[in-house]
């Protein structure tokens, strides 16, 4: 290796980079209706009947394996989004020092990704 | 004499709360909205593992005037994480060479959000369409 | 009670050795249809107080030395005219984001040091000799790469970037715009050794998409679009090195 690589060592920002591009984009495409949907249309009956709140209904859907790979998705990469943007903001007010803001916030993304992966294997097939 | 003093002004601490800055500060915020909706979808899937009892708390907690204010809130949020979101689109992506001119940023927003649109009121509608 | 023809500028002093810190100092200077910023500092620096120090040059935006804090905001001071700002007083301050040498100067050594950092000059594919001629170009791979060799180097958009407010080490919009004027022109061959200059948490990664660099660039050169493209080029190249044949 010659020197410039040595004094310039590579980011790892592009991990959290993508995963918060993934979730900005995917959000961006979706995320309205998704609120809309299970957030206010959905709760309050409005087109959509009673029986989409169910509890077999929701089950079937987290037991399918498209309803999983979409709950992950959403999950993860929303919360990736969020860790993100939280960071650097908290960053640009010098919240406080970067271990506990990236703990608190990469930290607590990566934290809901392995339990909803954990949920969604716990919840069977 | 020739040699150099130079001063060393500090950025103000509060740089991100006064204008110009102040909308980024905003735009980047709204992200966050994004990640507390994804943490409503989370407490739903750990209610759903726990059981029925658990589900019905969940549910009437999404029917509860709080949660919809909420979900009012969280969306008007997003609305804004997804107009900011295409304006920043264009920076992100390489010069787009049409006939041999740079496309606009402003063409690419433009687009870019209305497919946004599109696509959000597609999946409304299906989800309407399939529990009819 | 203030005389109508003349116009007052607050302009921030600081004589190095003499001055602990930098202090505003007031002068008024007679008001004209058409008086730039500029020229009313060149009025001030031959009437009134001829140790008064700022740079310039050629008067007509094209030279880049005349960057300046305007009312808070980085401005040319030969494109910015009296006239056009606010009435009351005009605040002229140094360039934010750098170490001030006297009064209106600032410390530029850091920026050229990042503009040499990114290798500013075309890297052949293949060297060709006069007799092969020119390297050709068709218009579509000029428009790709030209609106980046607008670029001045009159560091307002440093001045106006907080990330480089932070970091003084951070490459910046300006220098990012020069590599991705290199980078997007397709006789060139760097690439990929100037991706590696930028792939640090110095690099492009210390941008977090402010985009106000593009907002107070004189020319419309968008170096957020430099950086920006650059962070995604730079994330996929984390990526793809494994896969990359050297």
């Amino acid at each position: 290796m010659s020197g410039p690589a040595r004094d310039n060592p590579r980011s790892i920002s592009p991990i959290f980079w993508l995963l918060f591009g993934a979730g900005g984009m995917v959000s961006a495409l979706f995320g309205p209706a998704l609120i809309l949907i299970t957030g206010l249309l959905a709760p309050t009956g409005t087109g959509i009947p009673e029986s989409f709140l169910s509890y077999d209904h929701a089950l079937a859907f987290a037991r399918n394996p498209i309803g999983k790979l979409v709950l992950l998705a959403v999950i993860a990469l929303f919360f990736w989004h969020g860790a993100e943007r939280l960071f650097l903001t908290l960053k640009d007010m010098k919240a406080g020092p970067s271990l506990v803001l990236k703990l608190g916030t990469y930290g607590v993304a990566a934290a809901v990704t392995l339990a909803t992966i954990g949920l969604l294997l716990a919840i069977g097939f | 004499m020739n040699e150099s003093r130079p001063y060393r002004r500090p950025q103000p601490g509060n740089w991100w709360a006064k204008p110009p800055y102040r909308a980024y500060t905003a735009r980047e915020l709204s992200g966050v909205a994004v990640a507390i909706y994804g943490g409503v979808l989370f407490a739903g899937l750990v209610s759903l593992a726990r059981g029925p009892e658990n589900w019905a708390g969940y549910v009437g907690f999404l029917k509860s005037p709080t949660s919809l204010a909420l979900h009012v809130l969280l969306l008007a949020a997003v609305v804004y994480h997804v107009i900011t979101w295409f304006q920043t689109l264009p920076k992100t992506m390489p010069k787009l060479i049409v006939n041999g001119e740079a496309v606009p940023a402003k063409k690419i927003t433009g687009l870019a959000t209305l497919l946004a649109g599109a696509t959000s009121l597609a999946l409304v509608l299906v989800v309407l369409g399939v529990t009819r | 009670m203030p005389d109508p023809a003349k116009r007052e500028l607050r302009i921030l002093r600081y004589q190095p050795g003499v001055d602990a810190a930098p202090a505003f100092g007031t002068f008024w200077v007679e008001n004209a249809e058409n008086l730039s910023v500029l020229e009313a500092l060149q009025s001030i620096k031959d009437t009134l107080d001829g140790s008064l120090a700022f740079r310039w040059s050629c008067r007509m935006a094209v030279c880049g030395s005349c960057g300046m804090m305007i009312n808070g905001a980085p401005k040319l001071a030969c494109s910015t005219l009296l006239r056009d700002l606010p009435p009351g007083p005009v605040t002229v301050e140094p360039l934010n984001n750098f170490p001030i040498e006297r009064d209106l100067v600032i410390s530029v050594g850091g920026f050229v040091k990042k503009i040499e950092s990114i290798y500013p000059y075309i890297i052949p594919k293949e060297p060709r000799t006069i007799a092969q001629g020119p390297y050709l170009q068709t218009p579509a791979q000029l428009a790709a790469y030209e609106s980046f060799s607008d670029c001045i180097n009159c560091m307002l958009c440093y001045a106006a970037c907080p990330q480089f407010g932070e970091n003084p080490d951070f490459i910046g919009p300006g220098a990012m715009a020069l590599l991705q004027r290199y980078n997007g022109d397709s006789r060139d061959a760097g690439r990929q050794k100037r991706l590696d200059a930028i792939h640090g948490e110095d690099g492009v990664w210390s941008c977090t998409a402010v985009g106000i660099c593009s907002e107070v660039c004189p020319k419309s050169v968008d170096p957020a679009n430099a950086v920006n493209q650059n962070k995604t080029n730079s994330a996929f190249d984390f990526f793809l090195r494994f896969l990359r044949k050297e």
